[in-house]
């Protein structure tokens, strides 16, 4: 077998073609709609443009007024510019939520897109009760945060919570996880890792199943190894749903209010303040609403920059 | 590649067709909501008052409470009707709902809520009801002091209706173990929680976890108890005094000892319970009915007696919660109407042993089914007198307090103190801070 062969093989693989496939490029069709179909698709579309406008412009632009200007929930206030922006940015505390956000994100993304792949990958493996394997995998996704957060408290809270009373027994001291400010950070990432793995095993079980297994078998044949068929044609081929599932992945971790809130409230100390737990605390709390919508826009439009490089990302994979 | 600018250019102009249709609609949407008037509908020219409530106990009290409004049969037909509203986002509840016209015209919420609202314009003054309690005899069966809090310059912002208290309870079977005296002060607190510690109990249980305020609370009991307090009586924030210093520093002494229960900082109400239950709770802040609360009424969990600071002071501190109008009300008579029937049927609420508060009028302080529980009459006798508001050292209620109560600063302060992260002075000074930030100017 030469190198060049099993290039070649990968190569057709992770298009997606199934050995001799004929390799055309689905249609790049261009269909030209007459006035009158632009017309009828125009008017159908409206009340949904409407609706969406509606339901996502207008408090948008509340939220813009209420960032830039004095009030409260109930009274706008007086315009004070960039102001709530800029005592955003100077405060320690928001710097301290956004890398406690950046940190929880980047677990919470790669940690439960690593969950996910390895058990989406078992799963396609015979294993015995794989039916009933499967759905206890998707439990930590179904059961609703604040039922899995309580149970989490129970787990971890007190010293004589049955984890630490494990470690207690194992001879490893007694750890407070939820007391100490390191522990309990990782504490809620772990926790978020838990609560995801799921969503993420599915999205990779979904696109692993629209690969045609015969492009291993024209890999195998070629000769490349476990971890070459992984790499050159798992992967590749699992690229775009894993760039979504980033994406989708990330906008949960940025926004993710329960999971931090009801297992440790962002303390002990701010120790797991988010950005999105700040902002909550600083208008409902503090009745600060200008700054607290201000750290929404941020958060928002750090996202948006996030989403716009991954989605490019995603084009690029087409692409090839 | 033609198809990146081929998505451009459609993507740039739905962008713009949306941000322009959302901008026309912005001021319709803005007119619709501040046209609708919700208030009334029904039940005669009266109108149905709308009274909304919190979860203040189980949910029997809920279901209690219903009945008593639904009970009202007011002049011209007016009626009330019930909705419960629950404490996660209740600020946001009120706000939206209020923004909207389509709030309560009287609910019980906040300690404060009532001067946040007051400064808005949305609260109706209750002069007229303390009138009408006067002409019926409610008024002189408040308990002393409970009343003056509310009145502002322009009225009476609210009536309370119940007292949520903080008192120190202890577990008596583990002083006896412990073979310690009860605390009488601050040194002989500090002995009985070394002494309790050596038998596996906690002498000063708190807990600063999500969504539990009892830490906040027993800092500034500790303040007030030494004649401290986050004001001075002028309202200006004092919180740097000598007598909060002392108090935070003999907080840190307790925290260092080991009397403060290490994972204190992160326990919910639930887990603080958990430990007062399991007896590793000797001793420690908590409101009315704690017996009740944790599940053991074998009566081993007692109230305790007022401790005394070094310089001979003895205080704790009350949050009398009450019951407010607003102004957008089908009709205000209606509402003082109902106001003044639900306060002349609470009594019934603490004879079905629904509550975990004290209550505001005498009478009902004599009931059978409150007075014959020792707890609630030592209570009574020595803790309400020594009761002091979150006002102290001050003693008017304002907006400001609800930036206090339950506020970032103040949370930080008591997590970074029971942790034993700072000196007395810096944490002082950082709460002072923080709630300078976020004070009204």
């Amino acid at each position: 077998m030469s190198s060049t062969t099993t290039q070649s093989g990968l190569g057709r693989a992770r298009r997606g073609l199934a050995p001799g496939g004929s390799g055309t490029a689905p249609g790049k069709r261009k269909s030209k709609l007459s006035a009158q179909a632009t017309r009828t698709f125009f008017w159908l579309l409206l009340p949904s443009v409407v609706l969406l406008v509606l339901i996502h412009g207008y408090p948008l632009i509340y939220a813009a007024v209420q960032a830039t200007h004095d009030g409260n929930l109930l009274q706008t206030g007086n315009f004070v510019g960039g102001q709530n922006f800029a005592t955003v940015l100077t405060s320690p505390a928001f710097w301290k939520a956004a890398q406690f956000t950046l940190w929880f994100t980047i677990v919470g993304v790669f940690g439960s897109w690593l969950v996910g792949l390895g058990l989406a990958l078992l799963l396609r493996t015979k294993i015995p009760a794989g039916g009933t394997f499967k759905v206890l995998l998707l439990l930590p996704w179904v059961v609703p945060i604040v039922v899995s957060s309580t149970a989490w408290n129970w787990l971890v809270a007190t010293p004589d919570s049955l984890i630490p009373s494990l470690f207690r027994n194992l001879g490893m001291g007694t750890p407070l996880f939820l007391a100490d400010p390191n522990l309990a950070s990782i504490t809620v990432m772990v926790f978020k890792v838990w609560v995801s793995f799921p969503f993420m095993m599915m999205m990779i079980s979904a696109a692993l199943a629209s690969v045609d297994t015969t492009v291993y078998e024209a890999a195998s044949m070629d000769g490349a190894s476990r971890w070459q068929q992984f790499t050159q044609i798992t992967l590749p081929l699992i690229a775009r749903s894993t760039y979504i599932s980033w994406i989708l992945m990330t906008i949960f971790c940025v926004n993710d209010f329960p999971t931090i809130y009801l297992l440790t409230g962002g303390g002990p100390v701010n120790a797991t303040t988010s950005l999105v737990v700040l902002a909550y605390r600083t208008v409902f709390q503090d009745f600060a609403t200008g700054p607290g919508v201000a750290i929404a826009f941020l958060m928002t439009m750090t996202l948006v920059v996030i989403s716009v490089i991954l989605y490019r990302q995603i084009r690029k994979s087409s692409v090839e | 590649m033609n198809a990146t600018s081929e998505q451009r250019s459609p993507f740039s102009r739905r962008g713009f067709l949306g941000l322009t249709a959302a901008a026309a609609a912005a001021p319709l949407l803005a007119a619709c909501g501040g046209g609708s008037a919700s208030q009334g509908g029904g039940g005669g020219a009266g109108g149905t008052v709308k009274f909304w409530d919190m979860p203040w106990a189980t949910p029997a009290y809920n279901d209690a409470a219903k009945g008593i409004a639904e009970g009202f049969n007011g002049a011209n037909g007016a009626k009330a009707s019930y909705q419960i509203i629950q404490w996660n986002n209740f600020y946001q509840t009120f706000s939206s709902a209020i923004a909207s016209k389509t709030g309560p015209a009287v609910s019980t919420g906040g300690g404060f809520q009532a001067f946040q609202f007051e400064q808005q314009g949305q609260i109706a003054y209750a002069d007229k009801v303390i009138e009408k309690l006067k002409s019926n005899g409610q008024f002189d069966d408040f308990l002393p002091g409970v009343l003056d809090p509310f009145k502002s310059d322009k009225g009476y912002v609210a009536v309370p209706w119940q007292l949520d208290m903080r008192v120190f309870w202890y577990r008596k079977s583990l002083f006896e173990k412990a073979n310690v005296a009860l605390p009488t002060d601050w040194p002989s607190l500090l002995e009985a929680g070394k002494a309790l510690k050596k038998v596996g109990a906690f002498g000063f249980t708190t807990g600063a976890g999500a969504g539990n305020n009892y830490a906040n609370h027993s800092m500034i009991m500790m303040m007030v108890n030494n004649g401290g307090g986050v004001w001075n009586k002028d309202g200006e924030l004092d919180l740097m005094n000598d007598r909060n210093v002392e108090a935070m520093e003999f907080v840190l002494e307790l925290v260092s000892n080991g009397i403060v229960d290490p994972a204190a900082v992160s326990y919910t109400t639930d887990n603080m319970s958990a430990q007062w239950k399991d007896g590793k709770a000797g001793y420690g802040l908590f409101q009315v009915n704690v017996p009740q609360r944790v599940g053991d009424t074998s009566g081993d969990l007692l109230v305790a007696d007022p401790i005394k600071g070094p310089h001979g002071d003895k205080a704790t501190i009350v949050f009398p919660n009450n019951i407010m109008m607003y102004t957008n009300t089908p009709s205000q008579e209606a509402s003082e109407e109902f106001l003044v029937y639900y306060l002349g049927q609470l009594k019934q609420l603490w004879q079905k042993k629904l509550m975990s508060a004290l209550p505001v009028f005498k009478s009902i302080t004599e009931i059978p089914e409150f007075a014959n529980d020792p707890n609630n009459v030592k209570i009574v006798k020595d803790w309400q007198p020594i009761a002091k508001t979150f006002a102290a050292q001050g003693n008017k209620l304002n907006a400001n307090l609800a930036a206090l109560d339950g506020g970032q600063a103040l949370n930080q302060f008591s997590q970074t103190i029971i942790t034993g992260k700072s000196d007395a002075k810096t944490a002082l000074q950082t709460f002072q801070s923080g709630l300078e930030s976020v004070l009204k100017k």
